[in-house]
């Protein structure tokens, strides 16, 4: 990976901002309220994200049968079904862009 | 949330590995308005991703919301919850004692209708367990229902072992996961088929205590409890017979087989009542909430839902009651059908009845009891016949060799019967092997029958040499007889069925196009057919040795004159059938290179293939066989060459000559003393062609540039050409 100066254009910061978090953990939220953690293994400009490993969670109030996940391997979450997006806090501590300036 | 403990992350797969990480403890950072912030500074199409991680892993991702790939998603969006057995029995949503007769009625047949759908390939937690009472029918209070539930997990349970021990299956045609539910494995067959039977006892009781009587005036609702415990009755029996069939089969003696058919064709005779009492079942509403699942007491299509693996798409639609009592009536058919096969005993008998079987695309259930009826758990077929003596007596019925005559001195030499039993002990295998591929669905089967053409080559090899060392045996002890290609003979009538069947079986599976019949139909009838053809008169003439040689021993033995009677060759069906094949495969390769001389042929535009390379694809499997050698393109080329007759002949001139050969396959069949099913499909394309043919050769829409229709729908491998 190439050493990127701060001053460079947004562009490729946003993209050292990602790079970042490959293959950490990650928590999203679908549209229709179920929630995946996987892996952060790819992602596009539309936002559609590949997470690895990953499980799913159903939403936790309202479900009756709450409880273990489901194992799901590799998946894909399209863009426009992605509600929210979480990493864990420790990742950030790495200083990879993420955070800092929130 | 309640994390599962943590298991070995595998830093190579991207698959099922649980990651390390995913404690509770976990504090969770929202960066979604970043994250999306920075996915819109990429390009148009391109990807961030690890080096490790390409498009090629990208691809095998499932698509979450895609309702063909994320089986999570539906249940969803039911607004209803989802309640297990237990649950519900807590909820008081589920009777578990006191049903009304409508209610077990109705859970009866949507059960059977779950069995069916469960057997046509669906997964059992889509279909047998949505009912909530298989799931632990000890919670069951009320009898018929406790008997019925734990008969149906019996019947799923033999059922599934029996698929599993035959083999004869794909992901496409069955579903073996139990999902870890318990298939009444704690209690025995005896005791289930004595359970449904004392409810059988009671029903019958009451059927009739509520029979009318003569003179009686009769209450309706007497005469409705009376239907109703009758089609309950019926029901019950109904699961008992089929499940006492199935057991039946699993035992190692052959009369059980003759026992099986006995239980199913009781079965069968039950079906008309239950199918005439179906709406005295109650039926299942559906569902106002979103989802078209429909609703029923005991039963919730969603409960295995979140068992089932990330890539599961399909949504099992339980077929409709209706449908159930006619899928039943030909599943019998089929299993009485299968237990006819202990009547043959020739192994090329038995290879017939497999593969007559296999083409009404039966089942995998009928399949798989088919398979182990004929191997049973001992190894030997229908558990009495050892598989090399079926060998033998196959040999000795097509080419008589010899060496298997009890008359010829090689019958007790040490050293030839060495050969010819390591020979037949070698072919043992590869036999199963190719009975077991006609237990396939068929289009696995050919890719499967391509596959074993490289077993049957090496047997090929063996069967030269060894024919070759008992030649020598014999010459040595009795000069007059020879033992010349007798057992190759018989690998290459077989090496010759497969390859036949596999270029035949294209035509049934629609995967050649048009423009490739000719060479298809060239190389089986110029080939293919003519190397079977001299095949069979070579086994023919060595039967016909053999006898002479008998003959002459049994007169030189008794001054009697035996008289000379003529008796019907064993092979003579089967040349007259080839003979009919070629000529049909004849008529079509030049009805083909006459259609394409007029233009009426379409063929693609050849870039990145050409017709070579789709010529070489079709043969490949042919090339691990040695003989018959298979035939190149170049040689295919040249040997069909029309320049080299003078002068080359004309569409017209073609359309006649296939006119012909339909015309010869005709005779040929009407000629059949007793014509089978398959001589009358065969005559029913055959006679039609002779007239089109006659009429494009008189010149008959020769302008038209409408391309000409093959119907394949009165028989699979030859179509009836129609000039529209």
């Amino acid at each position: 990976m190439e050493q990127t100066d701060p001053d460079l254009s947004s562009s490729s910061q946003a993209r050292q901002k990602l790079e970042g978090l490959l293959n950490k953990n990650m928590r999203i939220r679908m549209t229709d309220g179920r929630t995946l953690v996987g892996l952060f293994l790819c992602t596009d400009r539309d936002c559609n994200v590949i997470l690895g490993s990953a499980q799913e969670f159903l939403k936790s109030a309202d479900t009756f049968s709450q409880g273990e996940p489901r194992v799901l391997g590799l998946a894909m979450i399209p863009g426009h079904h992605v509600v929210s997006i979480e990493v864990e806090a420790d990742i950030l501590e790495d200083g990879q862009g993420f955070g800092v300036d929130n | 949330m309640v994390m599962k403990s943590a298991v070995d992350d595998d830093d190579t797969g991207w698959g099922l590995g649980i990651p390390e990480k995913m404690r509770n403890s976990a504090n969770w950072v929202d960066i979604t308005q970043e994250f999306k912030g920075a996915c819109k500074e990429l390009n148009l199409g391109e990807l961030l991703h690890d080096k490790l991680f390409g498009l090629f892993e990208a691809m095998s991702a499932i698509e979450m919301m895609d309702p063909k790939m994320d089986a999570g998603m539906i249940g969803n969006q039911v607004n209803r919850r989802v309640l297990n057995f237990e649950q519900a029995i807590k909820e008081n949503v589920i009777k578990v004692k006191d049903l009304f007769l409508p209610e077990l009625i109705g859970i009866i047949d949507t059960c059977f209708c779950c069995l069916i759908t469960w057997l046509e390939g669906h997964s059992l937690a889509q279909t047998v367990f949505t009912c909530l009472y298989v799931h632990n029918p000890d919670l069951i209070e009320e009898p018929a229902l406790k008997a019925f539930a734990l008969g149906i997990l019996k019947v799923c349970d033999i059922a599934r072992e029996k698929v599993n021990k035959a083999a004869v299956f794909e992901e496409e045609d069955f579903q073996a996961m139990t999902y870890g539910f318990k298939m009444a494995n704690n209690v025995t067959d005896l005791r289930v088929t004595g359970m449904l039977k004392d409810v059988e006892d009671e029903l019958q009781r009451k059927v009739k205590s509520t029979r009318s009587r003569q003179g009686e005036h009769r209450d309706p609702d007497i005469e409705l409890e009376h239907q109703q415990c009758l089609a309950l009755f019926n029901r019950i029996k109904f699961t008992r017979l089929l499940l006492s069939a199935l057991i039946a089969f699993t035992k190692k003696e052959t009369s059980s087989v003759s026992d099986a058919q006995k239980l199913v064709a009781q079965a069968a005779d039950l079906l008309s009542p239950i199918h005439s009492s179906i709406q005295h079942g109650i039926q299942s509403q559906n569902d106002t909430t979103k989802g078209d699942h429909p609703i029923m007491m005991g039963f919730e299509p969603l409960v295995n839902q979140r068992l089932l693996p990330p890539t599961f798409p399909r949504y099992a639609k339980i077929i409709k009651r209706e449908d159930m009592v006619t899928y039943f009536s030909k599943l019998i058919e089929r299993v009485k059908t299968v237990c006819d096969v202990i009547n043959t005993t020739n192994l090329h008998g038995i290879l017939d009845f497999f593969c007559e079987f296999s083409e009404q695309s039966p089942c995998v259930l009928s399949r798989s009891l088919l398979q182990t009826t004929f191997l049973i758990d001992n190894k030997k077929v229908f558990g009495t016949h050892l598989m090399q003596d079926m060998i033998k007596d196959a040999l000795r019925y097509f080419v008589s060799p010899p060496v298997l005559s009890y008359k010829c001195c090689l019958f007790n030499n040490h050293q030839a019967k060495d050969y010819i039993d390591s020979f037949v002990t070698h072919c043992s295998r590869p036999f199963c092997s190719l009975i077991q591929i006609h237990g396939h669905n068929r289009a696995r089967q050919r890719d499967k029958l391509g596959h074993i053409l490289e077993e049957f080559a090496t047997l090929q090899d063996e069967a030269e040499k060894v024919d070759a060392a008992l030649h020598s045996l014999l010459m040595k002890l009795e000069p007059q007889r020879q033992h010349l290609a007798c057992l190759g003979t018989w690998i290459l009538y077989h090496n010759l069925r497969i390859m036949i069947q596999y270029l035949l079986s294209g035509f049934e599976l629609e995967l050649y196009s048009m423009h490739e019949y000719y060479y298809i139909y060239w190389y089986l009838s110029e080939f293919l057919y003519a190397w079977l053809m001299s095949t069979l008169s070579r086994a023919d003439s060595s039967q016909m040795a053999e006898e002479r040689i008998l003959e002459e021993q049994l007169k030189a033995r008794s001054s009697k004159k035996t008289k000379k009677k003529k008796k019907v060759r064993p092979l003579s069906k089967e040349i007259t059938m080839s003979q009919a094949y070629q000529n049909m495969c004849a008529g079509m390769y030049k009805t083909m290179v006459a259609l394409d001389m007029d233009g009426k042929v379409h063929k693609p535009q050849f870039e990145l293939d050409s017709e070579q390379v789709r010529y070489e694809h079709r043969f490949v499997p042919f090339n691990s066989v040695v003989t018959p050698p298979p035939v190149h393109y170049i040689q295919f080329k040249e040997m069909s060459d029309l320049k080299k007759y003078n002068p080359p002949p004309g569409s017209a001139d073609l359309y006649l000559a296939a006119s012909k050969h339909f015309q010869q396959a005709k005779l040929i069949l009407e000629n059949i003393a007793s014509p089978d099913p398959e001589v009358n499909r065969i005559l029913k394309v055959a006679k039609p062609n002779i007239v089109v043919m006659k009429l494009l050769a008189g010149g008959h829409k020769k302008d038209t540039k409408v391309l000409p229709e093959f119907d394949f729908s009165a028989h699979k491998y030859f179509p009836v050409v129609k000039i529209i």
